[in-house]
């Protein structure tokens, strides 16, 4: 009769947890952005900013180590600054790559280049994501430095991703390799547009929709395409073509890109103040 | 009213030892990092509460766990705090009885309940919406869990047993 007391108490514990936690679920779904459950996860995420700092401070070296890099001092300082120049250098080749196409498109609207007139947001990284399931990284801005859910985030190379969450102190950058993640992209020579869907971290990322009869050329540079209700603004560099080819009785194209960005090593961003609504 | 004073009274104890979890796991964990899978410290906090406290512990730790977890990820808050809660519940039910006389029963159960919670956590993530949680990569991402935890698991089931513990306090280390 204990014994049974016993589980019939554990079994109303689980129950308990098990609705709360589905509530929470239902409410964190049907909140849409304002509700209550978001401003404790606000509240937390910067109350627990100058730990996470300070913790960061401390345990860099850790991470170095178990990086596989060896990196300190002088050294670190200098390659984070090579790394910096190398990633700029790489973005400006890909700008021109495509310059003639982008002359014509300028005679015709005038206002493209990659995010010159844009304001920004400068921000580091502070952390990934403490997560297996979702890329994302944390930057020390948030909406207190004027960054909102939804802006674009950028290198001098390209295009890092966009603002998935915001808290006063911090926001959460999802990369363009998540799984969630849509960019909407162009070809840069042959102009034709695609859907660029994030396949998971160090994978190649997949370009959805490219036309059949489109000839694509391998390290063919990709850019945002900045179609209307584009959350992304137009001639950002993505990435370049790393693989393409037609499947037999195929209705598109198979296409692969490297991002221009190094994700994996993401230390200095700026988030671009754009809203495809403005 | 120090510190000392503070883990000598149990009410204090698990959430300090949650605390403790979290920062560990958003600032040096989320850093070690193989094939860029990372511990789940969070998610062994319940397995450890079941294993030595049983199932209502195994749930309620793994429930608070799992909430303080959700509050710094994407997915929906509660998802972590769902999963977490079951898998407590589920060590604590079928370890209940079993004399734990071994080093190797915890090590092996956090192995193999880390790695089911890991695919829990993606099945319940997609039944709510989340997507693409399935794929390829969640058998690496489970195996990487699951051996990590298992490598932290004696000295996390040592602290949350010292945690849930009802009797008073025989310190840490003298288990």
């Amino acid at each position: 009769m204990a014994v049974y007391r016993r589980s019939r108490r554990h079994r109303f514990v689980l129950l308990l947890l098990v609705l709360t936690s589905v509530t929470a679920i239902t409410l964190d779904f049907r909140g849409e952005g304002d509700g209550l459950l978001d401003s404790v996860r606000g509240g937390a995420r910067d109350a627990f900013a100058p730990v996470q700092s300070a913790a960061d401070r401390v345990f860099a070296p850790v991470g170095d180590f178990f990086g596989g890099a060896t990196r300190y001092g002088d050294v670190k300082a200098e390659n984070d600054r090579l790394r910096r120049q190398l990633e700029e250098a790489r973005g400006e080749t890909l700008r021109q790559a495509g310059a003639d196409r982008e002359r014509q498109s300028l005679l015709e609207l005038q206002d493209l280049t990659f995010a010159a007139d844009i304001p920004a947001v400068a921000a580091r990284v502070v952390s990934t994501a403490p997560s297996n399931f979702q890329l994302t990284v944390t930057i020390d801005h948030g909406a207190e430095a004027g960054v909102a859910k939804g802006m674009p985030v950028v290198t001098g190379a390209g295009l890092v991703g966009r603002v998935a969450d915001v808290s006063a102190k911090r926001a959460t950058v999802l990369l363009i390799t998540d799984r969630a993640s849509n960019v909407g992209v162009r070809l840069q020579s042959s102009g034709d547009v695609g859907v660029a869907r994030g396949a998971g971290p160090g994978t190649p990322i997949p370009v959805d929709l490219v036309n059949i009869d489109v000839k694509v050329v391998e390290g063919e540079p990709v850019v945002t395409s900045g179609l209307e209700q584009s959350v992304f603004p137009p001639q950002v560099p993505v990435g370049k073509v790393r693989t393409a080819k037609v499947a037999p009785g195929a209705l598109k194209q198979d296409v692969t890109i490297d991002p221009v960005v190094d994700l994996q090593r993401l230390e200095f961003v700026k988030v671009l103040q754009w809203g495809s609504q403005p | 009213m120090g510190v000392a004073a503070l883990t000598s009274d149990p009410r204090f104890r698990a959430p300090l030892v949650v605390l403790t979890a979290l920062i560990l796991h958003l600032a040096v964990l989320s850093r070690v990092r193989v094939a860029g899978v990372m511990p789940d410290i969070m998610l062994l906090l319940g397995i450890a509460a079941g294993l030595t406290g049983g199932p209502s512990r195994g749930a309620a730790v793994g429930f608070v766990a799992g909430m303080a977890l959700d509050l710094f990820l994407q997915t929906p808050l509660g998802l972590s705090a769902l999963v977490f809660t079951l898998v407590g519940f589920a060590v604590g039910t079928l370890e209940t009885g079993i004399l734990r006389a071994s080093w190797w029963i915890p090590v092996v159960t956090a192995l193999v309940a880390s790695a089911a919670g890991e695919f829990l956590f993606a099945l319940i993530g997609t039944m709510v919406g989340e997507t693409a949680m399935i794929s390829p990569r969640l058998g690496v991402i489970a195996a990487i869990v699951g051996v990590g935890n298992a490598i932290l698991a004696p000295i996390v089931v040592r602290v949350v047993g010292w945690s849930v513990a009802r009797a008073p306090s025989k310190g840490l280390f003298v288990v």
